[in-house]
């Protein structure tokens, strides 16, 4: 275990300083950083991100677990993005019994904006993701694509739709080959007219499970961005999937804490 | 698949096809406005919107794009209380435009002023995300808000570049206009470098609409510009001291004065307080000074009630067709034309100033200036440096307004005969080398370049560009007493000898007379 944590700890140490000198704003909000949902905007053009985090899991009946989120963007067109992601984790993980560390799935994105929100029309975007098996028991290689919709929601609150269908065709036997999913996300400036800083978040998910016969995870989770250099920003939340149906395997609660830098 | 998953299933499907855009669609807010639509007895007849637009005025994407990269970026937080100060101007507009467009317009003078002077005198430590705080006006009018954003970018970096430690004047020159090339270049909607006529611009049927109701918030919209001009003389070719020292004086006087005008007349022009960035990069002033006007017929358009929302749609759609660059493809500097949105005409003796109201390209018109020429010293009336010698012209900041003249003697005199505290640019024979002296409310000077030596052989004005000089060091000071044999024996005087001297009248001064006593009070009267 001692190895692992080490390169977790090197990977963490490598990206710091490169993030200190660059930058993004605390009111775009990306998946993981720190909630599960995107919201519709896609990264400027020719811009480049560096997003990551460290999440502490408490699993239902496992022990506790930890990860590193990292993934570099880059804004190759307008209203759109690449994105090259990794998560390795360590520990107890809902998903199974194994506790070893898992260099984890690498995942390509392509993410594009079709319109920004104008008159009662949601900003509009797709995200589709391949991750490749590089993790410790990966079979084949999945894939997720995401609608996203965002719109205003009171003056400036924004309400956005996350409708995925994540999609394993290496799954094992038991497991599902397509896993439909719902988040809806809200995301508002706290502070105003006073401060311009801080960015608060709240999500409810639904989920399939991920085996055969067992039902929806429900889940919710609240956080905050805030920014802390001209282009950075850290984020903070907490989630947890409340319910489960069919013994579908779930998360008590998970702290991610995380870093955004543009650049 | 059970129950549950195949819904979701389908709601993916349904989201991917666009299925939600249709359903979110009937939720919006409310549509704010609803007046009748305009009436020809109520207002003069609206200019019509050409029949073939660009497509890009009518575009339904986001199209960020990121900025130039360099090392100077964020540079403006060398100077911390102006980089703040412009984060507050960013909130300024948006709260505002947000107040306009959400039917709280009543309010404007109020809570809408007291919100924004309070991040006026607290201002944010970072730049705020101007469509954050203003998203029914980005949700309204979003092709309008990308002709600010890359434009408030060009703003934003062209300061990095200048407030820059680490770029030579030299260097700052080219990327400056690098920057300009990759702000013009990449969008179709950049505002057009060309001079335009301020006075056609400012006499649409809903001009001064805003001005004239809300005087207090426009006296703060004018106020940012102000500050968005007048920063850039102060900044260019300055040492970084000098730039510090100066932005106390500057900022002093934006918060104190500039903010709370409110008997201008007019926006304040780039040149009228930047003259020589203005002389220098007269595309970017032009450029910015089409800008600023185009806010100020948006501010117009969106106080004017008698204005459906359609109609508001249509003229601001307009405005930006007026100011863009692709409206004037093709036509050159000077060109004068019937139509008066084609006359790029500009004063003698500043390329980077459209004509203005009443006035002619010969004599320009400043509040408490009264009449006077681009093209000639404000102290002596004799011509400034042009062409090649652009730099050699000094400048006096004072009261809101700066001021080229034409040698250091009519600086300091023009500044000593001036109320309050001031500031004086004086060029050394080094073109990259500025010496900064500012002037306490009691006339004393300072400078933080107290080497350097000053040559001043008063004679008649008519030669003051030879015998009042400023040197970066004696060598120099001497060097080019012996190219000029008719100062041998000229005294060198050091700073302090300098700023204790006071020249005679100028012989050569003669007060240029306009065709009214106020060109702005004689239009509105109707005279």
């Amino acid at each position: 275990m001692k190895q692992p944590l080490i390169w977790i700890t090197a990977m963490t140490a490598a990206l710091l300083p490169a993030g200190a000198a660059l930058a993004v704003d605390h009111n775009n909000v990306d998946a993981h950083r720190p909630l599960s949902f995107d919201d519709a905007e896609s990264l400027a053009y020719r811009e480049q991100a560096l997003e990551f985090g460290l999440n502490l899991v408490w699993p239902r009946n496992r022990p506790l677990g930890a990860g590193l989120e990292g993934e570099y963007l880059y804004g190759f067109a307008r209203n759109s993005h690449a994105s090259i992601g990794f998560e390795p984790s360590i520990g107890g993980r809902a998903g199974g019994a194994d506790t070893s560390f898992d260099p984890g799935n690498v995942s390509l994105g392509l993410f594009h904006n079709f319109n920004r929100q104008y008159g009662n029309t949601p900003a509009f975007s797709l995200r589709g993701d391949v991750f490749f098996p590089t993790g410790r028991h990966a079979q084949g290689t999945a894939f997720r694509l995401r609608g996203i919709a965002s719109r205003q929601a009171g003056q400036y609150g924004r309400l956005h739709l996350n409708v995925d269908l994540t999609g394993n065709p290496g799954a094992r036997s038991g497991e599902r080959e397509f896993q439909p999913g719902l988040v809806l996300g809200y995301s508002r400036p706290i502070g105003y007219p006073t401060h311009f800083q801080t960015t608060g978040l709240a999500e409810v998910s639904v989920r399939s499970g991920e085996e055969r016969g067992t039902g929806p995870v429900i889940g919710v989770g609240i956080g905050m961005r805030r920014q802390v250099g001209n282009r950075s920003v850290v984020d903070l939340g907490i989630q947890s999937d409340v319910a489960a149906s069919g013994g579908a395997p779930r998360d008590r609660l998970r702290f991610i804490a995380g870093y955004s830098a543009g650049f | 698949m059970d129950t549950l998953n195949r819904s979701l299933l389908t709601a993916a499907v349904l989201l991917a096809l666009g299925g939600a855009q249709a359903a979110w669609a009937q939720h919006g807010t409310a549509q704010h406005g609803g007046a009748p639509p305009i009436g020809e007895a109520e207002l003069r007849e609206l200019p019509q919107l050409p029949d073939k637009l660009p497509s890009w005025l009518d575009n339904k994407q986001k199209n960020h794009l990121f900025y130039r990269r360099g090392k100077y970026n964020f540079d403006v937080y060398n100077l911390p209380t102006l980089a703040r100060d412009l984060n507050a101007v960013s909130v300024g507009h948006a709260m505002a435009y947000e107040d306009l467009v959400t039917g709280k317009a009543a309010g404007l003078e109020t809570k809408t002023f007291a919100r924004i002077d309070h991040v006026l005198k607290y201002p944010p430590k970072f730049m705020p995300d101007e469509a954050a705080l203003s998203p029914t006006f980005g949700r309204k009018y979003g092709v309008l808000e990308q002709v600010f954003d890359w434009t408030h970018v060009l703003h934003a970096q062209t300061v990095d570049v200048l407030a820059s430690k680490q770029l030579s004047e030299v260097e700052k020159d080219r990327e400056i206009e690098r920057l300009w090339k990759f702000y013009f270049d990449s969008v179709p909607y950049a505002v057009t470098p060309l001079p335009l006529n301020m006075d056609y611009l400012y006499s649409q049927p809903y001009s001064k609409k805003f001005r004239d109701t809300y005087k207090k918030v426009n006296g703060l919209f004018w106020g940012y510009h102000w500050l968005q001009g007048a920063m850039y003389d102060m900044l260019y070719r300055a040492s970084p001291e000098d730039q510090k020292a100066a932005y106390e004086l500057l900022g002093d006087q934006y918060h104190k004065t500039e903010l709370y005008r409110m008997d201008r007349h007019f926006m304040p022009m780039f040149a009228e307080v930047s003259p020589v960035f203005a002389a220098r990069f007269p595309h970017i002033a032009n450029a910015f000074d089409n800008l600023h006007m185009l806010h100020d017929m948006v501010n117009d358009i969106l106080a004017t009630p008698e204005l459906a929302e359609k109609q508001k749609d249509e003229q601001i759609k307009l405005a930006i067709w007026m100011v863009s660059a692709e409206a004037h493809r093709s036509e050159k500097p000077g060109d004068q034309s019937a139509d008066r949105l084609h006359d790029h005409r500009h004063f003698v003796g500043m390329p980077g100033m459209g004509m203005m109201t009443g006035m002619t390209p010969e004599l320009m018109w400043m509040p408490a200036m009264g009449w006077m020429s681009m093209a000639d010293c404000h102290h002596c009336t004799m011509p400034l440096w042009e062409g090649a010698d652009w730099w050699r012209n000094p400048t006096v900041t004072a009261d809101g307004w700066s001021m080229r003249v034409r040698c250091p003697l009519c600086a300091r005199d023009m500044s000593a005969e001036t109320k309050g505290r001031s500031m004086l640019r004086i060029p050394t024979e080094d073109p990259t080398r500025v010496v900064v002296v500012l002037s306490d409310e009691q006339g004393n000077l300072k400078t933080s370049t107290p080497r350097v030596v000053f040559l001043e052989n008063e004679g008649s004005h008519a030669g003051c560009d030879e015998w009042s000089r400023a040197f970066s060091s004696r060598s120099a000071f001497d060097a080019y007493v012996t190219a000029h044999p008719n100062l041998k024996g000229a005294k060198p005087l050091s700073f302090e000898e300098w700023a204790q001297r006071q020249g005679e009248k100028p012989d050569t001064y003669v007060k240029p007379k306009g065709p009214s006593e106020n060109p702005y009070t004689h239009q509105e009267h109707g005279k």
